[in-house]
């Protein structure tokens, strides 16, 4: 091989490492794509609850995997990934509800009157579902926020109080008497709002 | 509610029972949500998100992108070519800076100020010397008694108001 040559074949020949780089690329992009198909819908009514409003909730989730995509080196450093997901998309979440201006307590109505099942209601019934869900939904808001925010992930049937502990950065200890004091609060809020009707 | 175990909603964790009947329609609500279907199509939204993501970290949102072949392979790579074109920048900009400096050599700097002599013009009409006084501005005058005024309008002739002597203030007895 002349030298002309070999310089010509060092520039052509594709190094080793890139080919393993790209290699580990698309195995990262595939791990992340069945991350989506996997809990896509999870990690949206995680965020429906805490925002009520699917626009919001939908770009809640679409955050959550970009933030992913940033952080996809460290995929495989992390343990359980449908907890680190929740994590992800209930941090993303309590930001953006706290950045948004607060909603009237109509939209909310309309909201829930436009997801909640509704078959085998009439318009009336419906009308007053929602209406008894929107206040059940302001008592929620009346809860101070450690409370609150363990008693809206106790309503996951899948999350254990383990998972919730591991969401919320606490123990597992504080989880239940959290939600112990977030019961007796709500119960009471609830009841006076019947006693002034 | 749930048969886990490890999950929060244990009966030892209950409430208050005289408050059952609001708990459990309040967490009825809550279930209700956390139980909602995701929208249809939600998956393929965020692959095509993060389709898109992806395609702008790999250069497709750039005005100009290097060719594979010159692209770094690993970020120690990339800084060194990154130090190395600042190097050349500062090195451009320095040695065009010396270059002008070097070409371009001030003169000699004068070593007092000349000013100009008017002479003047023979024949013409000159100044002789004179200097321009400026008028004097005549001073303030201060009113006098009526007897007084007229007693010294009397003893002493007309003087020039600027040569009057200083007006002593009238003492009263």
């Amino acid at each position: 091989m002349s030298t002309s040559q070999a310089i010509t074949a060092g520039w052509m020949e594709i190094p080793t490492s890139a080919v393993h780089e790209e290699a580990r690329r698309r195995a990262e992009d595939a791990a992340i794509a069945a991350l989506v198909d996997q809990y896509a819908g999870a990690l949206y009514r995680v965020a429906y609850s805490v925002l009520r409003n699917a626009t919001d909730a939908e770009d809640a989730v679409q955050e959550a995997f970009l933030r992913v995509l940033r952080h996809r080196d460290t995929l495989d450093e992390v343990r359980d990934h449908r907890v680190w997901l929740i994590r992800i998309v209930w941090n993303i979440a309590l930001d953006r509800k706290r950045r948004a201006k607060t909603r009237p307590e109509t939209d909310d109505v309309s909201e829930l009157a436009r997801v909640l099942p509704s078959t085998g209601l009439s318009a009336e019934e419906l009308a007053a579902a929602s209406q008894h869900h929107a206040r059940v939904l302001k008592c929620v808001e009346q809860l101070p926020a450690k409370e609150r925010e363990v008693l809206l992930l106790s309503a996951f049937e899948e999350l254990t109080s383990v998972e919730i502990a591991a969401v919320l950065d606490i123990t597992e200890s504080s989880v239940r008497s959290r939600l112990f004091r977030a019961r007796n609060l709500m119960a009471e809020l609830l009841d006076h709002n019947r006693n002034l009707r | 509610m749930n048969t886990n175990p490890h999950h929060a909603t244990s009966p030892e964790s209950g409430p208050n029972p005289g408050l059952n009947s609001g708990l459990n329609s309040g967490e009825d609500t809550l279930r209700l949500i956390a139980g909602l279907a995701a929208p249809a199509g939600l998956e393929e939204r965020v692959h095509e998100t993060l389709r898109a993501a992806q395609r702008e970290s790999r250069g497709g949102g750039r005005v100009l992108v290097l060719p594979a072949r010159f692209r770094a392979k690993s970020a120690l790579e990339s800084n060194w070519m990154r130090a190395a074109a600042a190097a050349a920048i500062v090195f451009v900009v320095v040695g065009g800076g010396w270059g002008v400096y070097s070409r371009v050599q001030p003169g000699p700097a004068g070593k007092g100020l000349v000013m100009p002599q008017i002479m003047p013009s023979p024949g013409g009409i000159s100044g002789a010397g004179a200097i321009r006084v400026p008028q004097t501005i005549p001073g303030p005058t201060l009113k006098q008694h009526a007897g007084k005024a007229d007693a010294a309008k009397k003893t002493s002739p007309v003087q020039h108001p600027a040569n009057a002597p200083t007006p002593q203030p009238a003492v009263s007895q």
